[in-house]
């Protein structure tokens, strides 16, 4: 069922198909343009139209209530069409087939588009028609090309397919383009016209934007095998969705016939584009060696007038000539390198922006452990759609419409998309007001002392264990603070590790669990609830990796610090796991655990994992390191040296001393036993 | 395509002699001239003809005159000015001539080439 229209032509009413008034409208715009710049073309004009009108009395009289488009097009091949009317000059042909391309260009758009230029091609017509588009010598931007060949090969592939050549700018005729099919649509017609431009199936490309959501939705409850593989899926699943809002907001639909007409036409499959670029390269060998001798030409006249130009004093005129090249060249490089500058930050700003959305809608699984649901888990998802996503959409939009250079449909669209940013940032301050209030209190700290088993022993070694041995995989999902989880608990090491000196000559190890909730007593009942293990096996304290936390309790920033008082005289050695170095605090005071907030400690001291350290009296001092400190081992052995010299130098000298003192006695014996003689 | 084109020439040179012989003969409307050009032989399509009947027009070789007509809008008819068979008798010797000159090349190859025969 088509709709019909009554058009006032050369003074009759007649009935006509609306699509096929469309074709009509076409061709006569383009006799219009053909004829120009012909002396009397409004006469030919009227004398065609009239010839028209005559024929359209004949298909009515036969019978038929309605010219179809059918007739038109009879009628129209009878005609001719423009580019195929004699009796001109070829100069006057080719003047026209350019006007004509650009008016159409210009006219049915408002705008210029791209095209590949057939009349001025050397290979596939990509870099003329650049130069059309721009207003330049298509040989400046050959030579760019060639120049930046590494570059743009690629592009000039794509380009070569993709854009449609000048051939297809023939009225009424099936050219190509991407719109929306509002009437075989789901969503936004999206995929329909996809499939309309390239004449698939229609459900081809709705299972290519549907297959990232499919592999979504099984993940969902296997989020401990957060394998490469998934996490790509995960990627493309908002990816996709996001590429299909683009297109949805760019894309225009098909409203009128003869855009529909359009929408299916000429079928831009893999046989015509192969058709095309085989023609192309039919003629390309010719096109090329002629290419190269107008270059060999054209070098071999400048350098002549070069060389003219030093011999003899030419006027300015020779001189201007290369330089207005030269200085075109430029500006054009200098447009074009500002343009690229911008086109880079702005894609790093979506693609970071894109990124950041991917990290956070990955993130999933991890809310349960984080927020309450109900109104925080609607906020977060909100937050992350409206004030992540949003900017995305909008700025790729922007970009692919400034490319294409398509109209915007209106200003709404940036309304709407900016209204719903601002909407995600407020979503975000409510989040963040909520979660503020989820961890206001801080619960009364609970002291634990753990029993060691031998106190006395002389060194305590401290591991952190619990890593399973395929930790490789787990380190994907490290996102603070979560260190790892599977399934329903998570763990998440929110340790320090203080160390001070015993008061006894024992080792004594306590530990303090420390909760934030919403009132007192939920912070008290979580800290209660903190279920950390610590073991010793002999001289060996192992640490758990982390605090569990499940989905019920949530996350409320529990936190253990364990300390361990280390005698004087004793040692204590700390494992060295990544992180852990800036979880372990030495000195300071016994109830200054709120310090440890803070990024430095105020009395501490550098502490190296997998260090022996000795308690002295005046604090921790470092043994000897594990790994190559080959120096600290001389070291060592030479202070050990100069002690044991000491030693035996006092050794010397006490019993130098005592020999005096027996001497001294020894004289003093004789003495009296003198005395006592005379007597 | 260099064929084509050769032979797009030859047609355009006689495009206009050939139209101004029809109109000749007797008063006729432009799609006339396209059936009798096809009767002989010579396709026209319309949009070439009505420019050039224009600028014949123009050039005041042709006059026309409208006619009403009860199927269709009203319909001009061509007739030849004195100035426009002037133009057209010019065209005509110019014709023989090219035809005399071409039979005769083109015969004299014949006749060589039978002869190597």
């Amino acid at each position: 069922m088509k709709r019909v229209i009554n058009i006032n032509f050369q003074g009759r009413v007649v009935p006509i198909e609306e699509l096929a008034y469309d074709i009509l409208k076409n061709y006569v715009e383009s006799l219009r343009i053909y004829f120009s710049n012909e002396e009397g073309k409004e006469e030919i004009i009227n004398d065609i139209e009239s010839r028209i009108a005559e024929l359209f009395a004949e298909v009515l009289k036969k019978g038929k209530s309605c010219i179809t488009d059918e007739d038109v097009n009879n009628i129209i091949g009878s005609m001719g069409r423009p580019e195929d009317f004699e009796g001109e000059d070829p100069k006057v042909n080719a003047q026209f087939e350019q006007n004509y391309q650009q008016e159409k260009a210009s006219s049915s758009n408002g705008h210029k588009r791209l095209y590949r230029d057939e009349n001025n091609k050397v290979l596939g017509g990509v870099c003329g028609g650049i130069a059309n588009y721009f207003n330049i010598d298509p040989l400046i931007i050959r030579i760019l090309g060639i120049v930046t060949l590494s570059f743009t090969f690629l592009p000039y592939i794509i380009l070569w397919v993709a854009v449609p050549s000048t051939a297809t700018q023939v009225i009424g005729s099936t050219r190509k383009r991407l719109f929306r099919d509002m009437d075989e649509k789901i969503i936004g017609g999206v995929a329909s016209g996809l499939s309309h431009y390239f004449g698939i199936n229609v459900w081809i490309p709705r299972i290519i934007f549907l297959i990232p959501f499919l592999s979504f939705i099984t993940n969902w409850s296997h989020w401990g095998l957060f394998g490469f593989p998934h996490f790509i899926s995960l990627s493309f699943s908002p990816g996709a969705a996001v590429i299909y809002l683009v297109l949805w907001i760019i894309l225009p639909e098909a409203v009128s016939s003869a855009d529909k007409l359009e929408m299916k036409g000429e079928r831009v499959d893999l046989n015509t584009i192969k058709n095309t670029i085989q023609s192309d390269m039919e003629g390309f060998k010719g096109r090329a060696e002629k290419f190269g001798a107008d270059l060999k030409n054209r070098a071999e006249i400048f350098g002549k007038e070069f060389s003219n130009k030093s011999k003899i004093n030419t006027t300015d005129y020779t001189i201007k000539t290369p330089k207005t090249g030269l200085a075109h060249v430029l500006l054009f490089l200098i447009k074009a390198f500002i343009y690229l500058i911008i086109a880079i930050v702005l894609f790093a700003i979506v693609i970071s922006m894109f990124a950041i959305g991917i990290v956070f809608t990955s993130m999933f699984p991890l809310f349960n452990f984080f927020f309450t649901d109900g109104a925080e888990v609607i906020l977060i998802w909100a937050s992350i759609l409206l004030f992540i996503w949003t900017p995305v959409v909008g700025i790729t939009t922007w970009i692919v419409r400034r490319v294409s250079r398509t109209k915007s449909n209106s200003g709404i669209i940036r309304y709407i998309l900016l209204s719903l940013w601002f909407l995600g940032i407020f979503c975000m301050i409510a989040l963040g007001v909520l979660i503020r209030k989820d961890f206001r209190y801080r619960n009364n700290p609970i002291e634990d002392k753990i029993t060691l088993t031998n106190p006395t022993i002389s060194n305590l070694n401290v591991v952190i264990n619990g890593y399973e041995k395929n930790k490789q995989i787990n380190n994907w999902l490290k996102i603070e603070p979560f260190e790892d989880f599977n399934g329903d608990t998570a763990y998440v090491p929110n340790t320090d590790i203080q160390i001070f000196q015993s008061k006894t000559d024992s080792f004594e190890v306590s530990v303090l669990k420390l909760s934030n909730g919403e009132t007192k007593e939920i912070a008290n009942s979580l800290a209660q609830k903190i279920n950390y293990t610590i073991t010793q096996k002999d001289s060996t304290l192992s640490l758990y990796k982390g605090i569990p936390i499940n989905t019920f309790d949530k996350f409320r920033n529990q936190r253990v610090v364990i300390t361990i008082s280390v005698p004087i005289g004793k040692r204590i050695r700390i494992d060295d796991v990544i992180g852990w170095k800036n979880h372990v605090h030495v000195g300071g005071d016994d109830n200054d655990w709120d310090w440890l907030h803070e990024y430095f400690s105020r009395k501490g001291m550098n502490w190296e994992p997998n260090t022996e350290y000795i308690m002295t009296a005046d604090g921790l001092k470092e043994m000897y390191k594990t790994k190559n400190s080959s120096i600290d081992l001389n070291n060592e052995s030479d202070e050990m040296k100069e002690k044991m010299e000491e030693n035996s130098q006092n050794r010397e000298e006490l019993r130098q001393e005592i020999e005096e003192k027996q001497k001294e006695i020894e004289e003093k014996k004789r003495e009296l036993q003198k005395e006592l003689e005379k007597e | 395509m260099d064929i084509q084109n050769t032979q797009s020439q030859m047609r355009k040179g006689v495009l206009e002699f050939c139209i101004l012989s029809i109109i000749r003969q007797g008063e006729v409307y432009p799609s006339d001239i396209v059936d009798k050009m096809k009767s002989a032989n010579l396709n026209i399509l319309e949009g070439t003809l009505y420019p050039l009947l224009t600028r014949l027009k123009n050039s005041e070789y042709l006059t026309y005159r409208w006619v009403e007509s009860n199927s269709g809008p009203p319909r001009k008819y061509f007739v030849m000015t004195p100035k426009g068979l002037a133009f057209y008798e010019s065209l005509e010797s110019t014709w023989k001539e090219l035809t005399e000159a071409v039979h005769a090349l083109t015969q004299t190859n014949e006749i060589n080439t039978v002869k190597n025969i």
